[in-house]
């Protein structure tokens, strides 16, 4: 739920429980109001009546009222009558219909004789006013409510413009590129603070990727070194003399894995490189001859395996780097080869944007970590590397690399 | 043949030149920027090793006084930078390879011999042993003046062979020769096998002798027999 939301939501349901319940108050008091001035009414009739039998010695009659019905009873010795003020009917004759009224009912002495006297009035007057006090205060209300939910709407919406900008610059921060958050321009205190935070963030975590990264950087260049040394000085050794075939097998261990942290080195170093887009020599690139190319260097590693090789090539000309296309179509070569098994095949399809490479394999299909730095198989022996630079090459360029189990088959898919 | 090798890590300088030295060959050595320079300015050499980090100064400066002084020793660049820029300005000042470190001390070897081969035999670039003659520009191979044809691989691992010749080279190294090191051999060099063996096949049919021995498996050497 968005904030505006909830906050509107809260807004409108306390507007409306304090609406309604000042709407109430408001009925009572009213209606307490008028019934207390229609009560005063009554009360001056009836001392009217009380002082017209007084001085002149017989009662008022009935017709002498206006909008007021007086209606006199004999009342027997003895008899008393509680005075009482109550809600009754009133007969409107002018309009012949019954509304509602209130009644006094009291008593009076005309010459030792008591008689009960009812005074009724008509409370139409006064509920017309109460109905239409009602009514305007439910239009307001009403008018109330709608003006919240269009200032919510409409106001709300522009005030929170600046977070919304903000917020799309934060998705859309990239920790590699080195575009800032330009914040929209507001007067509101929050969000220049938010801006200023974020901004700051971004600018700390930048440098701390930059500092990983040239740490990165130069502990590979500084290994490079150490390495070149091992190796020269392996091979110096194996000049020097005379090896049993079990020191011999101990020397190509070392070479081997010397062989691997090289690899692993340059991986990273090139990883870092195409990262950092210093790979500049860009160029048209004829895929298709590339890829003849490339299947003919393989070839001895195919026929090793005793693979069988499918191609379906149709031109394609793609502008990058020719070193970093080199490096793609070895990799997913490579693998290719590498996650096969002994008489499988591997079928190349090129068209026009897109290049798939297929292969059957030995397991299921991969999770998608493939993609993933020093994500392999536990019996492989690359260095794990291999598709992160191939997905990195493809970022660079904006290509799609990726990757499906289909019928069998691992296939990649890149999308130029 | 006389070398220069221009390079600051002592150990690694040290390795080269053992590898290089003998058969004829002189190796001198310069650790820093200025004690290059010196040596280029009073001497000259058939190759210089020229690494680009050097205490005092960067390697490149130093091949473009080499072009200065109009000098026509073959530069072979060897640097830590596997870097296109490095490699494209360095070839494009004049220099003659360039070689990423770490590399084996074979490929070292067998890239001075061309570059000197390519410097000093202008016109016909032979090479040979014993009984087998290379002619490099012809790209032919005559043993006992019998032309014998070799397919590209086998032809390139016999320069190979003849360049590092009395030297154990290990397979990885002939992996790397050719087949580049960007292909991944997967550590399994099978295939290597099969190479040797049709070169070593054709080389004794040929009439020459068995010159290339396995050693220890880890790797073969040519040698006189």
């Amino acid at each position: 739920m968005k904030l505006a939301q909830r906050y509107n939501r809260a807004n409108l349901i306390t507007s409306f429980i304090i609406l309604t319940i000042t709407g109430v108050i408001y009925y009572i008091a009213i209606h307490f109001i008028l019934t207390g001035k229609l009560d005063k009414d009554l009360v001056i009739e009836e001392k009217e009546i009380e002082a017209y039998a007084r001085n002149y010695g017989k009662l008022l009659s009935p017709g002498d009222f206006l909008h007021q019905k007086v209606t006199y009873q004999k009342l027997t010795t003895g008899q008393t009558i509680e005075r009482n003020f109550h809600y009754a009917e009133f007969y409107n004759e002018d309009e012949k219909e019954i509304e509602p009224g209130r009644s006094l009912i009291t008593s009076v002495n005309l010459n030792g004789q008591n008689y009960q006297v009812t005074i009724s009035k008509s409370r139409a007057e006064s509920e017309d006013l109460i109905q239409l006090i009602f009514m305007i205060t439910l239009a307001v209300t009403i008018l109330l409510l709608v003006s919240l939910l269009l200032i919510n709407r409409f106001v709300l919406q522009r005030i929170w413009s600046p977070f919304y900008s903000t917020l799309g610059m934060m998705k859309a921060f990239n920790i590699a590129q080195k575009e800032e958050i330009r914040p929209q321009l507001t007067k509101i205190d929050e969000f220049n603070e938010l801006n200023e935070s974020a901004n700051a963030m971004a600018a700390r975590v930048r440098k701390d990727y930059r500092e990983l990264k040239n740490f990165t950087d130069n502990a590979s260049h500084e290994m490079m070194t150490p390495l070149a040394i091992i190796n020269s000085k392996l091979d110096s050794l194996l000049q020097t003399g005379t090896f049993s075939s079990e020191q011999g097998a101990l020397i190509e261990n070392i070479y081997t894995a010397i062989g691997r942290l090289i690899k692993l080195n340059q991986s990273l170093l090139l990883l870092a490189k195409i990262e950092n887009k210093l790979i500049s020599d860009v160029q048209d690139i004829d895929m298709q001859q590339l890829v003849r190319d490339k299947a003919l260097q393989f070839q001895e590693l195919f026929e090793k395996d005793r693979l069988t090789l499918e191609q379906e090539m149709q031109p394609c000309n793609i502008r990058m780097s020719k070193y970093l296309a080199d490096i793609l179509l070895n990799n997913l070569f490579s693998n290719a080869i590498r996650h096969n098994h002994s008489g499988g095949s591997i079928e190349v399809v090129l068209r026009a944007g897109l290049l798939t490479i297929s292969n059957t394999g030995k397991s299921e299909g991969l999770d998608n970590q493939l993609f993933e730095r020093f994500s392999k198989s536990a019996s492989s022996e690359g260095t794990g590397l291999g598709l992160a630079i191939s997905k990195q090459i493809c970022t660079l360029y904006g290509f799609t690399l990726t990757y499906q189990h289909l019928e069998n088959r691992h296939q990649f898919l890149v999308i130029f | 043949m006389k070398i220069l090798v221009i390079e600051d890590e002592e150990s690694l300088r040290e390795s080269i030149v053992a590898y290089l030295k003998g058969e004829g060959n002189i190796c001198e050595v310069a650790g820093t920027y200025w004690n290059a320079m010196e040596k280029i300015n009073l001497y000259s050499y058939d190759c210089i090793l020229l690494d680009l980090t050097l205490p005092g100064g960067d390697g490149l400066k130093i091949l473009s006084e080499i072009k200065n002084l109009n000098k026509t020793e073959g530069v072979l660049i060897i640097s830590a930078r596997h870097s296109l820029d490095d490699k494209l300005s360095g070839l494009e000042m004049g220099a003659d390879d360039y070689l990423v470190k770490p590399f084996h001390l074979s490929e070292l070897k067998a890239r001075i011999m061309a570059i000197v081969r390519r410097k000093n035999f202008s016109g016909s670039n032979l090479m040979s042993f014993n009984e087998i003659n290379l002619d490099l520009l012809a790209m032919e191979v005559r043993i006992k003046e019998k032309l014998v044809t070799f397919t590209k691989k086998e032809y390139d691992l016999l320069i190979y062979f003849i360049s590092n010749q009395g030297k154990v080279i290990t397979k990885n190294a002939i992996a790397e020769h050719l087949w580049g090191d960007e292909i991944d051999m997967s550590d399994d060099f099978d295939f290597i096998y099969t190479h040797i063996k049709n070169l070593r096949k054709k080389l004794v049919e040929a009439g020459a002798k068995d010159y290339i021995r396995s050693m220890y498996g880890v790797g073969y050497k040519l040698e006189n027999v």
